[in-house]
């Protein structure tokens, strides 16, 4: 009993670290330009499709390899998509709803694209690295762990861009003031396409990294998608501070969850966190009124 | 230095901006004043890019209609608003940091952040996050912010708003230091009559978008048509 409950603590403590680098990006895209990416999960898949194309090339055949490949891609992607696509609503009355529809319908399209070059079958990644630590009857995947410390990894550098970098600095000011941030010299439109691509690196990094455990499908964002708004709820609206605690905590209570009432109670627990939030305090934990 | 020529904003059927002409030359003290909702905060928006309009701006020449409000300030053209627009999870010496990191066209300079900071008398204040502070601090940093970006004109919309009488006379100095020190050309949008006619060189009175009259600010002050604009003409 004990050792399971360690497990369980393991996994949610795992799978939270992950949620938490996806839903950040989510996060910040909110905060900074009020936009509700419906394409979000479609990102995260874009990840581990590309992750599989270069897997299939022997020359890339390393996780290193591929991040650094991967990350520049859905950088470029992200960018160009919001330039594109989201951009040109913002100058039109209502934008907010435009961008959720055109969003929606990129998912759509992305998603049955994948299927086209893919196929619908599953696709899987080979474990970034094998074997465990054992210790009696408790076992920790090396994977597992190394999951992890990607996951915190990748927190750490978006936190340390935030905060010492120039664009991470004309970030936070568009998040908090955009009118403010443009009049002293802040290109506005600039930081919106910049943060909804990085953003699509996160989401697409961690689409990589969950990869490995639960595989690739063309609709396997949607499941993405709902976890990492019903995270961006709780947390609060924009707040990227709430959004990581309450990554750590719907981590924690999908292991917990999933292992005394089983997995497929999971998301009904989600929505129930989600729906008792609204109920109580709809701001989230760390968000404003308003 | 700034020159408008015939500028004029609608909104939908409402006339904003209606044939606005005049011009501001370098190091004056330039003040605009008309009733609530004669279009005064609008110019400050047509000027520093924030609206399309009809008609022509030049900035030493240059033509800055359709360029983007961070391109304005990087032209040299700063503003402040009526409500502090500022950065409330940041630091105060970031928030003005901002300013000289992405408004200044030689780029950042410790220095003159300091040496703002020194200026706009927040030197003491530079680590506390700026929601924590008063309102005159804010607006300090919000002009500070500005000043961050070595601007050639600043304009600001209704520093005193909100201000005590003692408030009141640290901006008036603040404002005098930051024309003769800094040697930048100010524009300010005011109600406080008091405050004109003491600060600026020149008044434009506008109403419902138009011109008024345009002087000497006492001359313009006793003018019958701003008393009537004002006032009401006694019927």
């Amino acid at each position: 009993m004990f050792i399971e409950i360690i497990d369980v603590i393991i996994s949610g403590l795992i799978n939270g670290s992950v949620y938490a680098l996806m839903a950040v990006g989510l996060t910040l895209i909110y905060g900074v330009s009020k936009a509700f990416n419906f394409a979000y999960g479609s990102f995260y898949s874009m990840g581990g499709y590309i992750a599989f194309l270069l897997f299939g090339i022997s020359f890339f055949n390393n996780y290193l390899i591929v991040f650094c490949l991967a990350a520049p891609v859905l950088l470029i992607f992200g960018f160009f998509i919001e330039k594109l696509l989201v951009a040109p609503l913002r100058k039109r009355d209502d934008w907010e709803v435009k961008v959720m529809m055109i969003t929606l319908g990129l998912a759509l399209f992305l998603d049955n694209s994948y299927q086209v070059v893919f196929g619908a079958r599953m696709k899987s990644l080979p474990s970034i690295l094998e074997g465990s630590f054992e210790m009696g009857e408790f076992i920790l995947s090396y994977q597992d762990v190394v999951i992890f410390i990607f996951s915190l990894g990748g927190i750490l550098i978006f936190r340390w861009f935030l905060n010492n970098t120039r664009t991470g600095m004309s970030v936070r000011a568009v998040a908090q003031n955009p009118a403010g941030a443009q009049i002293v010299g802040i290109p506005k439109e600039f930081v919106f396409a910049a943060t909804f691509a990085i953003s699509t690196v996160m989401v697409g990094m961690g689409g990589i990294l969950l990869a490995q455990k639960y595989f690739i499908t063309p609709a396997g964002g949607w499941d993405i998608l709902v976890k990492a708004w019903v995270i961006t709820a709780f947390g609060g609206m924009g707040s990227i501070k709430g959004g990581l605690y309450a990554a750590f905590i719907v981590g924690m209570l999908e292991a917990f969850v999933g292992w005394y009432f089983g997995m497929t109670w999971t998301l009904i627990a989600l929505f129930a966190v989600l729906l008792t939030t609204l109920a109580v305090r709809p701001q989230g934990l760390m968000g404003k009124w308003g | 230095m700034l020159k408008l020529t015939n500028v004029t904003k609608k909104f939908g059927e409402l006339t904003a901006v209606n044939s606005l002409s005049f011009t501001v030359s370098k190091g004056q003290v330039f003040g605009i004043a008309g009733p609530n909702g004669a279009g005064k905060s609008t110019l400050y928006n047509l000027i520093s890019g924030l609206y399309p309009f009809e008609g022509a701006i030049s900035f030493n020449g240059k033509e800055i209609a359709g360029l983007s409000p961070h391109q304005i300030a990087k032209l040299g053209i700063s503003r402040t608003f009526q409500i502090p627009q500022i950065f409330p999870s940041l630091s105060v010496e970031k928030s003005i940091g901002v300013g000289n990191h992405f408004g200044s066209r030689e780029g950042f300079e410790q220095d003159y952040v300091d040496k703002v900071l020194e200026f706009v008398n927040l030197h003491d204040k530079r680590h506390a996050m700026v929601g924590q502070l008063n309102l005159l601090d804010k607006k300090m940093i919000m002009i500070g912010a500005a000043l961050a970006t070595k601007p050639e004109v600043l304009m600001l919309d209704e520093p005193m708003a909100g201000s005590n009488a003692k408030e009141i006379i640290q901006l008036m100095e603040l404002i005098q230091r930051i024309n003769r020190d800094l040697g930048v050309t100010i524009i300010i949008i005011e109600h406080f009559m008091k405050v004109l006619t003491e600060l600026t060189e020149k008044l434009l009175i506008i109403e419902t978008g138009t011109e008024i009259c345009c002087g000497d600010p006492v001359e313009v002050t006793g003018d019958p048509r701003v008393i009537e604009c004002y006032l009401g003409d006694g019927t």
